[in-house]
């Protein structure tokens, strides 16, 4: 189940908003469509991330993936344990999981995005 | 004194300066090659080769280190690192034996010495018991080439903070490096020593490693190099290095430190452009001390050449040895150029990187309208039967006329793939000429085909 709290975007990652802070991560659809992850990487070349575009890439024994960004950001922390440990994205994709901390640029573009309930309609719609 | 007089001589006996005397004697020149110290100069003795011989060494211990996975069962694997050493020395020889004998087979006369110009046709060089040659030709060829940059502010010693002359010379692996540039040779240096077992940091300016790499090959390298336990520490200044007892200390301008054993600074190289008596025989120079040439490498005297790093253009050999040819030719009367813009390079970290032309960035920048296609080495069927799926080509094409603008490769044989990107980008390649050319299976090269093919939508193996 996809923790209520949380925002979600459609390209399959989710927000969850820590005062002027957002956690972000890859929801428990995308871990499971990627399967076994074996590689994670985060895009520090840029201290910002920017809604659409990606914000780092996971490589599963099957594909790469990018990650795409929910919204625009400033980057605060990048979860170190994904890089040793990238199965942590699989076991817990919404706690130990989660990819970067940001500093929340526009609230607006927070409250936009879909509550879970919607989330789970938009899988449902397209039979996933 | 003795006078001697040629049609060419050439100083500096790297690989632009022999290319450019083997050729000219094919030719039927007669030919003085004059060289300071080694033949086969930075790309022989210091760099090219010897780091080649080294990472060569890495892979094969990377390849043990995965051998479980084959079901090959090994022991501990242990590094001999003076035998490393020794084999690198016997390559480096092996190849300058190589090179002299070429010399000899093609009746060029080899000198060793330090030349200095007289006037714009005679030099006079000298050599370390002080016998003093004057040689006179109607062509001089400059092939002088670079160094690496010794900047006494980051506390240059030879010893504790090295170059990569001295790191090719280390008696030991060092338990901590600290790299100072997170360019090409500073990053190969981070593969080769953090597989043989340093503990690596790399600290670059930039906001990130290889920063005029395509940007995506730049993250991918910045991943994995973390997953191979690289530190890096990008966007940092230096404040100081401090030498202290049993380590050496990187100070940041943010207050933060890093503490290592040997530093090794690879933050640019210094052009050999001073000690020759350019200015007084009026051969123009810029600001970095390059020499200034036209599009057939003479400069502003005429019969005078100059070649290679020295020029300031693409530090890079095969540079060197392309312009040679060039300046060679209109020596015998045939005018032709170098088009800077097609040369590939190639980057010997592992995995691999070969790269020619346009990165996305600079095509956008340059006003193209583009379109790119990545093929991911998880689906070649080479790369899963040669456990090395790490990687993809990527191809970026003008979006109307699908032709080739620039090719990046990252992964196995990425050196060797990427001369096909260089082949398609002379010839004038669109993504559907690339397309009818038939890739043998299996290979890594169908790695090329799906990439060009994904130009078109059209990749069979990959996302379109």
């Amino acid at each position: 189940m996809d923790p209520q709290e949380y925002k979600y975007y459609r390209a399959h990652t989710w927000v969850k908003v820590e005062g002027n802070l957002a956690r972000i991560g890859i929801t428990d659809f995308a871990q499971k469509q990627l399967r076994d992850i074996v590689f994670a990487n985060v895009f520090d070349d840029s201290e910002m991330i920017t809604a659409g575009t990606a914000l780092g890439s996971l490589e599963s024994v099957k594909s790469t993936s990018d990650v795409i960004a929910p919204i625009d950001g400033k980057i605060v922390e990048i979860n170190a344990k994904i890089f040793d440990n990238p199965e942590i994205i699989n076991q817990a994709p919404y706690s130990d999981g989660y990819m970067v901390l940001v500093e929340i640029k526009n609230m607006e573009q927070v409250e936009a995005l879909m509550s879970s309930a919607e989330y789970a309609a938009m899988l449902d719609q397209a039979g996933k | 004194m003795s006078l001697l007089k040629y049609d060419v001589a050439i100083i500096g006996g790297g690989p632009g300066g022999y290319t450019a005397a083997v050729r000219a004697a094919q030719k039927g020149k007669s030919v003085i090659l004059i060289e300071k110290e080694q033949i086969g100069g930075t790309c022989l003795n210091w760099g090219c080769i010897p780091t080649k011989a080294l990472a060569a060494g890495a892979e094969m211990i990377s390849k043990i280190r995965h051998s479980q996975e084959f079901g090959i069962e090994t022991g501990p694997v242990h590094v001999n690192f003076s035998k490393l050493m020794d084999r690198k020395q016997r390559v480096v020889e092996q190849l300058k034996a190589g090179i002299e004998a070429l010399l000899i087979k093609n009746k060029v006369d080899y000198c060793q010495g330090e030349a200095r110009f007289i006037d714009d046709r005679t030099l006079s060089v000298s050599n370390v018991d002080q016998n003093v040659r004057i040689v006179n030709a109607r062509h001089i060829v400059i092939a002088t080439g670079s160094g690496p940059a010794l900047i006494s502010s980051l506390g240059y010693d030879g010893q504790r903070v090295i170059t990569s002359n001295e790191a090719l010379m280390m008696s030991s692996i060092p338990e901590r490096l600290i790299i100072i540039g997170g360019g090409v040779i500073g990053c190969e240096f981070a593969s080769i020593f953090s597989i043989l077992g340093s503990k690596v940091t790399i600290i670059e300016m930039q906001p990130s490693i290889l920063s005029t790499m395509d940007r995506e090959v730049s993250q991918l390298m910045s991943g994995l190099f973390r997953r191979q336990k690289i530190d890096i520490v990008t966007r940092a200044s230096i404040a100081a290095v401090r030498k202290e007892a049993g380590k050496v200390v990187v100070q940041l301008e943010n207050g933060k430190e890093v503490e290592g054993d040997r530093v090794l600074l690879s933050i640019g190289r210094v052009l050999n452009s001073s000690g020759l008596g350019l200015q007084e025989v009026g051969v123009e120079q810029g600001d970095r001390g390059e020499i200034i040439v036209n599009e057939q490498l003479e400069t502003s005297v005429p019969g005078v050449f100059a070649i290679g790093d020295v020029t300031g253009r693409l530090q890079l050999a095969h540079v060197a040895a392309t312009q040679a040819l060039i300046a060679v030719d209109k020596i015998c009367g045939i005018t032709r150029s170098i088009d800077y813009a097609k040369v590939p390079s190639c980057i010997f970290t592992q995995p691999e990187i070969g790269s020619v032309g346009l990165t996305a960035e600079a095509a956008i920048k340059k006003g193209y309208s583009i379109k790119t296609a990545k093929f991911s080495l998880l689906s070649s069927g080479k790369a899963h039967a040669m456990g090395e799926t790490t990687g993809f080509v990527k191809i970026i094409a003008e979006s109307e006329t699908n032709h080739l603008l620039g090719v990046h490769i990252v992964g196995a044989h990425a050196s060797d793939l990427i001369a096909e990107g260089a082949l398609a980008l002379e010839l004038g390649l669109t993504s559907e000429r690339l397309t009818e050319v038939i890739h043998a299976h299996p290979t890594l090269s169908e790695a090329f085909l799906e990439a060009a093919e994904g130009i078109q939508g059209l990749s069979i193996h990959g996302v379109n």
